[in-house]
């Protein structure tokens, strides 16, 4: 009852403490169900394709021989104990189905039913099902949707007897448009089903193979080896040029890329709950200092600390139960917008990704509401523990509790100090595991927070004279003000000057990586125009060239010279790379070189490779000379590595070689780009004009002068740092309320004071003024000890995190504008927090204040 | 003889949940220049709300204040600010000093406001202090004083800045009997040598005693006790 007044008599700090707590807690359960919502719709279309295959048989980019399936099925020694399906995928998109990517999966009927349980009969539709089914077999060109999917864009199927314009399906699949028809449609059975086969278009191998390209191709060969079957056997029965991979390991390596990414957003969004738990702290400190006299009574009356700290500890459970709440809500709306800038990214740098519906998992909610929680109870513990410990006499002074608040400010620094050197050791440590690094960040950034009350009471101590001589009395009393409300103010300004020092971190590591990228973009697009089907992903070239665009392209007049590229995916020893084989008719950029032997492009036409930076840090590899094996149609061959180059564009690595090597090892000629060079003088944009208009009856095919590609790779660059300032400028927003509540509650204190300024003669405008200079002294403190704390953020941030996440080296640019900005940002969040309580000021009734003691 | 403060019809209230509750019912008075009023009365008759009246501090509900011959209840709030910090020295009970203020600091406060140069202002301030005893704790903080100590500091605060009119509510009130005895004296003597006018609010007998006037509020009056 007396927790629920207090909270109800504050109601404005009340409000502004479960505000905190919420913003925290809902940042964390946003970024949680964009994560698991990307990471569930991953799981389905891995599962949908895989089912219950144990194993596959691959054979990189080439694909699988269809004639393997025909032997597995016949072989007399394999036909019993194996049981094998074929498979065709490929990423197809529709305007029908609104341009989002869905996976065409082509298969075959009679081989499905162990493997992919919503394909298979039983049921109550099985008579429909069955019969949707067959006609794959009987109409050619004939795909089938789930029946909800069908619905969702309105389409209706044809009978497979009456095939009519009103069933086609336009589809573009590599950048080629295609007719398919839609002859039946699945009626899942399970809610799993129905989400499997949400992002699916099924059809037989055959019209897979028709509409994908890859006549007497398959995709590959899903295998389901019984229990302690000797695999290692059967795969040394398959042809040179095809490998049997594990299922399990292969998802696993999928998601692994992923992973960093994912971790990375957790981190910044616990970094939002670790400022709302600070906010908490010293709401409830607050709350406690300001009872202490009631609580001296309650002693007296005969209340045990126990009784006070259960007290206040319910006070904080109340806000932590409401705030979390409200924080869940905020979380899942936050979750939905989120959910599509994280799958652009998962799409822009990894891997075709359709999220079609947010998932709202319950371990998320649990886990979010739980931490936030549990962080609020926690954050309480010390002050309701000062509660509890408050002798059972009438309050110690202010001025005494003050006192008290400066003496332990050298023992808060030094112990800030030794934390914050902790976390130095920590990131000292050589791990790729990022739960390591960003403890050690954690612990330096907050070590480092705790020295904001010495920075604060130094600085006003240096400013108190200079103040009062330029700005007279209240010059002199704010800064003296701000030290004696060291006990109030601290947290939140340690809060603020966390919030700050990420802005900076942030957005130096940002800069310095667009920076790093505008470079190395100058140093690898050397060529005028780039001409390239347009495929789903925006970094990865995953659509072949049709060969009389390339030799349309070559023959222009003002084209000087080409170069032509091959993008492919192809198994190697640590699982699928990319693939990038270019003529080598120009000399590669030598800054682009981390490191190389001598003449690395001479050893690439004998048939060395580059491995990029990400590949090369993923596989452990720092010096040219050692080999990378990469699976070959005539089985595995090893490539000496002449060199390890920057490279951007992936985080999952390429491997770079030489397209005449390609050719001769994959027997492969098609291409999926080509670069132009024009003579010096001429106008490339006049020269992409004419192509494209030569060109324009191949409608997917981009045709683009280097800088729109430039500008379009620094658009994919910025779309996959907008989720991180989105998070960025709520944990400032945290640390704003927290300031404001800091301030609102301050006054409430201060009230009797200020009645005897407003008594003595201060004008309501010289109080307003006084306010003013006070919360602009503690956000110039918080931004001051900001800017040293930001420059080692993005230390960490670009030399520590983002070379373990990612592997890539990139440049620091610390311009002096972040750090501008941002200690404006800490002063002008502080004023702006003081606007609504220097507005209260002229609300104030000094009569009243003064009777108040 | 015109008198130095005088106010009519002044009345008072105030709500407490709905109820409302009169502190002062068309009070009628008058104070002569360097004259020392006590007034004395219950606990919660009124007696801070009058001087809150008087000082600007509050608004009445009706009736007008004049002090030497201005209204001061026409006055707008910024005016009565300035009216207040030029011409009104306040001794509160609870001494009020500001903590982050030196005492030699707080008894400038008042003139700084009044824009005096600091120089002449800190002059000042030492004086007045000189005059109360405590010179030597001037860079002193007001924590560290007795409650004697601090009264008397508000006292030289009240006084520093020559104000016509020294309101005094309860000053002896948080006082041990001799340190109050010794309060009440200084400040008599101070607003007498100075010819200032003195109101104080009291319980305190021994208090009253020093005044040359004494009144009783009671019922939202006013009435004349010696």
């Amino acid at each position: 009852m007396l927790s629920l007044r207090t909270l109800l008599r504050h109601p404005i700090q009340f409000a502004i403490m479960t505000l905190g707590i919420a913003l925290g807690v809902a940042v964390m359960v946003g970024i949680d169900i964009a994560n698991a919502s990307a990471a569930r719709a991953f799981d389905l279309s891995t599962t949908a394709v895989t089912g219950r295959a144990t194993h596959a048989i691959v054979a990189g980019a080439q694909g699988v021989d269809e004639s393997l399936y025909v032997r597995l099925r016949t072989d007399p020694t394999w036909r019993r104990t194996v049981e094998s399906a074929p498979i065709v995928i490929a990423y197809a998109v529709s305007p029908q189905l609104d341009d989002v990517p869905f996976t065409l999966l082509g298969i075959d009927p009679f081989a499905e039913a162990p493997f992919r349980s919503y394909l298979g009969v039983g049921g109550a539709e099985q008579g429909a099902r069955l019969e949707a089914i067959a006609s794959l077999l009987t109409v050619p060109g004939s795909v089938l949707l789930s029946a909800p999917t069908a619905e969702h864009y309105g389409l209706k199927p044809c009978s497979p007897d009456d095939i009519q314009d009103s069933c086609r399906l336009r589809i573009s699949i590599h950048g080629e448009m295609r007719d398919a028809y839609l002859t039946g449609l699945l009626e899942p059975s399970d809610s799993f089903a129905r989400r499997a086969l949400e992002s699916l278009i099924l059809t037989d191998i055959a019209t897979a193979q028709s509409l994908s390209g890859m006549s007497g191709k398959l995709t590959q060969i899903d295998i389901i080896l019984p229990e302690a079957f000797d695999s290692e056997a059967f795969a040394a029965t398959l042809p040179s040029g095809t490998e049997l991979v594990s299922s399990e390991l292969r998802s696993d390596q999928v998601t692994e890329m992923t992973n960093a990414f994912q971790v990375n957003l957790t981190a910044l969004s616990l970094l939002a709950l670790v400022v709302g738990m600070f906010l908490i702290y010293n709401a409830m400190t607050f709350s406690v200092l300001q009872r202490r006299a009631v609580f001296g009574t309650l002693r007296t009356i005969g209340y045990t600390r126990e009784q006070i700290f259960g007290m206040v500890l319910r006070e904080a459970a109340l806000v932590g139960a409401l705030g979390t709440l409200l924080g869940l809500g905020i979380g899942v709306l936050l979750g939905q917008g989120a959910v599509q800038m994280v799958t652009q990214t998962i799409n822009d740098l990894y891997f075709v990704l359709n999220v079609r519906g947010v998932q709202i998992p319950a371990s998320s909610l649990i886990k979010g509401g739980l931490t936030g929680f549990l962080a609020s109870v926690l954050a309480t513990a010390p002050p309701a523990w000062e509660a509890a410990s408050v002798p059972p006499r009438l309050a110690l002074s202010r001025a005494g509790l003050e006192s008290k608040a400066q003496s332990v400010v050298n023992i808060v620094a030094v112990l800030g100090g030794l934390i914050a050197l902790t976390g130095a050791v920590i990131l000292t440590v050589p791990t790729r595991n990022l739960v390591i690094s960003f403890g050690g960040t954690s612990a330096l950034v907050i070590g480092l927070a705790a020295l904001t009350p010495l920075v604060t009471t130094s600085l006003m101590h240096v400013l108190s004279n200079p103040l009062g001589k330029g700005f007279g009395l209240l010059g002199r009393l704010a800064p003296r003000n701000v030290i004696r409300s060291q006990s109030r103010t601290a947290v939140a300004v340690a809060a603020l000057m966390i919030a700050v020092s990420v802005t900076i971190g942030v957005q130096v590591m940002i800069a310095s990586f667009r920076t790093t990228v505008i470079l190395w973009l100058e140093q690898t697009m050397q060529g005028d125009i780039y001409i390239a089907e347009q495929g789903l992903s925006a970094t990865r070239l995953d659509a072949p060239l049709d060969s009389q665009v390339l030799a349309l392209a070559r023959s222009h007049p003002l084209v000087q010279s080409s170069m032509t590229i091959r993008n492919v995916t192809v198994e190697s020893e640590h699982g699928p790379v990319e693939l990038i084989a270019a003529e080598l008719k120009r000399p590669m950029d030598s800054r682009l070189f981390l490191v190389a032997q001598e003449n690395p492009v001479e050893a690439m036409r004998d048939g060395a490779i580059l491995l990029s930076e990400p590949l090369a840090n993923r596989l452990g590899i720092s010096t040219p000379g050692e080999t990378l094996a990469l699976l070959t149609p005539t089985g595995w061959k090893s490539f000496p590595i002449a060199g390890i180059y920057t490279d951007y564009a992936s985080t999952r690595g390429t491997v770079r070689m030489s397209l005449d090597v390609y050719r001769d090892v994959w027997n492969d000629n098609q291409l999926n780009g080509v670069v132009l060079y024009l003579p010096p003088g001429v106008d490339a944009d006049a020269v992409t004009a004419d192509l494209r208009s030569q060109l324009k009856e191949f409608t997917t095919v981009g045709v683009n002068p280097r800088r729109v590609l430039r500008e379009g790779a620094l658009v994919v660059f910025d779309r996959t740092f907008a989720i991180t300032a989105a998070m960025q400028l709520i944990t400032t927003l945290v640390a704003f309320i927290g300031v404001l509540s800091s301030l609102l509650a301050l006054q409430l204190e201060k009230a009797r004071e200020m009645g005897i300024l407003r008594a003595l003669g201060l004008t309501v405008n010289e109080m307003r003024h006084l306010t003013l200079w006070e919360t602009g002294l503690l956000g110039a403190s918080a931004g001051l000890l900001a800017l040293p704390t930001g420059y080692i953020l993005a230390w960490i941030l670009i030399f520590v995190i983002n070379q373990r996440s990612f592997g890539w080296t990139l440049q620091m640019h610390a311009q002096p504008a972040p750090f501008v900005q941002a200690f404006l940002l800490a002063v002008g969040a502080a004023l702006l927090a003081a606007l609504y309580p220097a507005w209260r000021i002229g609300q104030m009734q000094p009569a009243a204040a003064l009777r108040g003691e | 003889m015109t008198a130095f403060l005088r106010f009519h019809d002044l009345t008072k209230s105030y709500y407490e949940g709905d109820v409302q509750r009169v502190v002062l019912q068309n009070a009628h008075a008058e104070f002569q220049a360097s004259e020392i009023t006590a007034i004395v009365g219950k606990s919660g008759s009124g007696k801070s709300t009058l001087l809150n009246l008087i000082s600007g501090i509050d608004e009445p509900d009706g009736g007008q204040i004049w002090v030497e011959g201005q209204e001061l209840s026409a006055l707008p709030e910024r005016e009565r600010t300035f009216f207040r910090r030029a011409r009104i020295g306040f001794v509160f009970q609870f001494y009020n000093l500001i903590p982050t203020l030196t005492v030699g600091e707080n008894v400038s406060l008042p003139l700084e406001l009044n824009r005096i140069p600091r120089p002449l202002a800190r002059k000042k301030a030492e004086d007045m202090l000189d005059a109360v005893g405590l010179l030597d704790r001037r860079e002193t903080f007001p924590e560290k004083l007795s409650g004697g100590e601090q009264q008397r500091v508000t006292l030289a605060r009240a006084l520093v800045h020559d104000p016509r009119l020294i309101l005094a509510d309860e000053p002896t009130g948080n006082l041990d009997e001799e340190t109050g005895a010794q309060v009440m004296s200084m400040l008599t003597r101070l607003t007498r040598e100075q010819g200032r006018t003195l109101l104080m609010v009291t319980h305190s007998l021994e208090a009253a005693s020093h005044a040359d006037r004494v009144l009783r509020l009671s019922h939202g009056q006013l009435l004349a006790e010696r």
